[in-house]
């Protein structure tokens, strides 16, 4: 009864993300305060119901809603939507990349449901500690925010191509300009107000916000992603590295060693390599930027496999029945 | 000639070229890169010793035997064994500790030295001035006493100014946290050196010790470990598995007895998964259990074997419920002329396999009722191994004799004069013992890690300079100061500390 409750709320909170997205696109185009404001409200509605479908099941099970890999990737997927709202709407203002943050929680959601729907069930006893509660809820917090800065790094790359191309244009068109100056004589003047002088180049001490509105784009400045996806990989970084110390606690007591190469374990390790090397080198010159932004990428990705290619195609300690 | 250095320059040189890309930013990147890609390696290629992985490494011989030998030759089936791993990671923490040595050096320079004062403070990013009433000393010593209140370390007055910086946790804490990567490897490398581990199987009613003989070959023991065994003794009292409705395990239970060597009590534990005992250094965790049925061979009335035998459950086919088949023990009987060996089959729920054998369908046989046994013994010489598989034998220089069925508390004869008895079914649990003293390094590693890491994330060093001057009637205070990191957060805290020590009230 209450699973069915809460697998109907489940789908309530994913028609109510999809709406979202909508009205998130449509604010894109036109930029209407209004329309995002409601998109803001329709996803929130959304992470409410969510909420409820999480907290249904796990009344439903008895236990806390984070055994299989269903209820991961649907508490992840809140938390995703849930960790965007708080910081990236309403500490920082910024409401352009909402589309893309829920549409991957949407997408996460959807193959959960579709492919790795099991029922409420009780857990084999290597799993019957505290330390289960203390290490998967670590896991996906950290998840969630390293998803997060995964989604502004690549959100970064495209950006910041953009803006480099816009910038040589910029300076293709001064050049032009200034060669069509150089005989000034001939034709009179041309309609030099209406350009920037051709040896301003945006980008140099201001980003390239103060190119002309219509070749601004759609997302947030470079600058922008680039602290966005700093700032959620610093704050989620220390919680992965708890997480991985506080799941070698626990395997010590479960399975007798603290560290096993485990196929989980190694991907676990190869996520906190990476995002690492994201924090030094974004610290380091000559790397910071792009070659930061791809090493966060990377790290995404490995964060995507240690979860589901770990999960589905490779069999370790951390395989459990029913995914 | 005389303008090329000579061989020991050049040697210096390029020594000291290679330091030098060591310790860079740069090197240490692309090392902790190239670490996750062998990590990836291994992940992918399956690791002789894990779980499963023999039979993977032997179906890869057999059907890309080119590969499998490439493999072989660069050490992908142990990669975290293999030559080159430790080279990355020696690498990557000779490359850490070059880049943390004059870190550290210059820290403790940093914490000793006193703040710098300066002269003038309006060149600094942020500025600020104030007009104040009443006297510039007085203005410093209230600036003074709010910038301590703030943490700040301060200097002065000296020459009517002050020096103040704040933030240098950020790098003790760095420091901390790269650092603490040496003391996890010494904790690795002593706990696993001067440790072992191993497993004991213990049938119910039986007492093991800890001791070298103990473990049939099966503990793996560290470079350093020196045969200095506790001798504890357990005595296991009763083993128990709970399941739940659908026969799923819930709990696994061992109740036992702990004994010095000498036979004094410990007290009883008990262990389970998740709950490991813990006695004279040595843990006892909970890996596993079997059925132990007691058998009896009695030759003219005389015992010859009267002990619990351990059996196992050979592997099940892919589309096969392992619990619906039996379980499989051999006795060896080395003493008798000609030797004997009897192979076992052990039914431990005797319904749920008749019900199989009525119905088609195999159930599963979790519980002990009407236990049987089905036997076949065999006569002549035993193949002379030194190690015995627990579910096999090698019949070939042998002769079957009989081969029947037993029930529980039912005697059989194998041969004239020669008796079987199956008096109970015992179970038996499987404990993997270790012990590994670097466990508490490595937490306080850990520990240092994470506390490390958060001011190396969230701090930022912070400089302020305040100078109060005459004006007038009254004083005019002027702050300068910068941070190095976080900039736009100092921002705001500038303009508070400025406040601060000009008396408003926010």
């Amino acid at each position: 009864m209450t699973a069915d409750l809460s697998r109907w709320t489940f789908w309530v909170a994913i028609a109510a993300y999809v709406a979202a997205i909508g009205l998130y696109v449509a604010f894109l185009r036109s930029r209407a305060p209004r329309t995002g404001r409601l998109a803001s409200v329709v996803a929130w509605g959304g992470a409410g119901a969510h909420l409820a479908s999480i907290v249904l099941r796990g009344v439903s099970a008895g236990r806390g809603p984070w055994g299989n890999m269903f209820e991961y990737s649907s508490l992840l997927s809140l938390l995703i939507v849930v960790a965007y709202l708080v910081f990236v709407e309403v500490r920082m203002g910024i409401r352009t990349i909402g589309a893309f943050v829920v549409g991957f929680a949407v997408l996460t959601m959807g193959l959960a449901s579709m492919a790795l729907y099991t029922y409420p069930a009780p857990l084999p006893p290597a799993l019957n500690s505290y330390w289960r509660e203390i290490h998967v809820i670590s896991i996906i917090t950290a998840s969630s925010l390293l998803t997060l800065g995964g989604i502004f790094s690549i959100l970064y790359l495209f950006k910041e191509r953009k803006e480099r191309r816009l910038a040589q244009a910029e300076r293709a068109d001064a050049a032009e300009l200034a060669a069509r100056d150089a005989a000034p004589i001939l034709g009179g003047s041309g309609d030099l107000d209406a350009t920037d002088p051709p040896d301003y180049a945006p980008g140099a001490d201001e980003p390239a916000v103060a190119v002309a509105g219509r070749r601004k784009g759609l997302l947030p400045a470079s600058e922008t992603l680039d602290r966005l996806a700093y700032r959620t990989i610093a704050i989620a970084f220390p919680i992965w590295t708890w997480a991985v110390i506080a799941g070698a606690i626990w395997a010590e007591r479960a399975w007798g060693r603290y560290w096993g190469w485990d196929p989980k374990e190694t991907w676990a390790f190869i996520t906190w390599v990476l995002f690492a090397g994201y924090l030094h080198a974004r610290a380091t010159a000559g790397w910071k930027g792009r070659r930061a932004a791809y090493l966060g990428v990377a790290g995404f990705v490995s964060l995507l496999i240690t979860y589901y290619a770990v999960n589905l195609f490779i069999v370790g300690l951390h395989s459990y029945a029913g995914v | 000639m005389a303008d090329r250095p000579r061989a020991p320059v050049r040697l210096r040189a390029s020594l000291a070229l290679a330091w030098r890309t060591l310790r860079s930013m740069r090197t240490a990147l692309i090392l902790l890169l190239v670490l996750a890609l062998a990590a990836v390696a291994g992940s992918l290629v399956p690791q002789a010793g894990f779980p499963g992985a023999a039979a993977e490494i032997e179906r890869l011989h057999r059907d890309h035997p080119f590969r499998a030998d490439l493999f072989q030759r660069l050490g992908l089936f142990d990669v975290y064994g293999s030559w080159w791993f430790t080279l990355i990671y020696t690498l990557l923490l000779i490359s850490l500790a070059a880049c943390l040595f004059p870190r550290t050096r210059a820290l403790l320079r940093n914490v000793l030295a006193r703040p710098v004062l300066v002269r003038e403070v309006d060149g600094f990013r942020h500025y600020a001035e104030r007009p104040l009433t009443g006297e510039p000393d007085a203005a410093l010593s209230r600036a003074r006493r709010v910038l301590r209140r703030r943490r700040f370390r301060v200097r002065g007055p000296e020459d009517a100014t002050i020096a103040a910086e704040k933030g240098l946790l950020r790098e003790i804490g760095s420091l901390a946290f790269h650092w603490s990567f040496f003391l996890l490897l010494i904790g690795v490398i002593y706990g696993r050196g001067t440790g072992f581990t191993g497993t004991a199987v213990i049938a119910e009613g039986e007492t093991w010790a800890e001791v070298h003989a103990g473990y049939d070959g099966s503990a793996r023991e560290g470079r350093f470990f020196n045969e200095d065994h506790s001798g504890l003794l357990v005595h296991v009292r009763d083993f128990e598995v709970r399941y739940r409705d659908d026969l799923s395990p819930e709990e696994f239970t061992t109740r036992a007895d702990l004994a010095h060597p000498d036979g004094t009590s410990i007290g009883p534990v008990d262990i389970r998964v998740n709950h490991p005992a813990n006695a004279l250094g040595v843990k006892l965790y909970q890996a596993g259990y079997g059925w132990a049925p007691v058998v009896r061979v009695e030759r003219d009335g005389e015992p010859i074997a009267d002990a619990p035998l351990i059996t196992v459950q050979p592997p099940a086919a892919e589309d096969e419920d392992p619990r619906t088949l039996p379980w499989r023990g051999i006795l060896r009987l080395p003493s008798l002329r000609p030797q004997m060996a009897i192979v076992f089959e052990l039914y431990p729920d005797g319904l749920a396999a008749l019900a199989s054998l009525q119905g088609g369908e195999p159930l599963p046989m979790v519980e002990n009722r009407n236990p049987f046994l089905t036997f076949d013994a065999y006569r002549g010489d035993l193949p002379e191994t030194a190690a015995f598989a627990l579910d096999s034998l090698d019949t070939s220089g042998m002769e079957k004799v009989s081969s029947g069925l037993v029930g529980e508390g039912r005697t059989e004869e194998l041969a004239p004069g020669v008796t079987l008895a199956f008096p109970e079914l015992r179970e038996y649990t499987v404990l993997q013992v270790s012990r590994d003293r670097g466990l508490g390094i490595m937490l306080a590693a850990g520990i240092l890690i994470l506390l490390g890491l958060l001011p190396a994330l969230y701090d930022s060093r912070r400089r302020l300079w305040v100078r109060a001057e005459r004006s007038g009637e009254g004083t005019m205070l002027k702050v300068g100061g910068f941070a190095l990191q976080r900039r736009d957060q100092f921002e705001e805290e500038f303009a508070r500390v400025v406040d601060d020590l000009a008396g408003v009230d926010r």
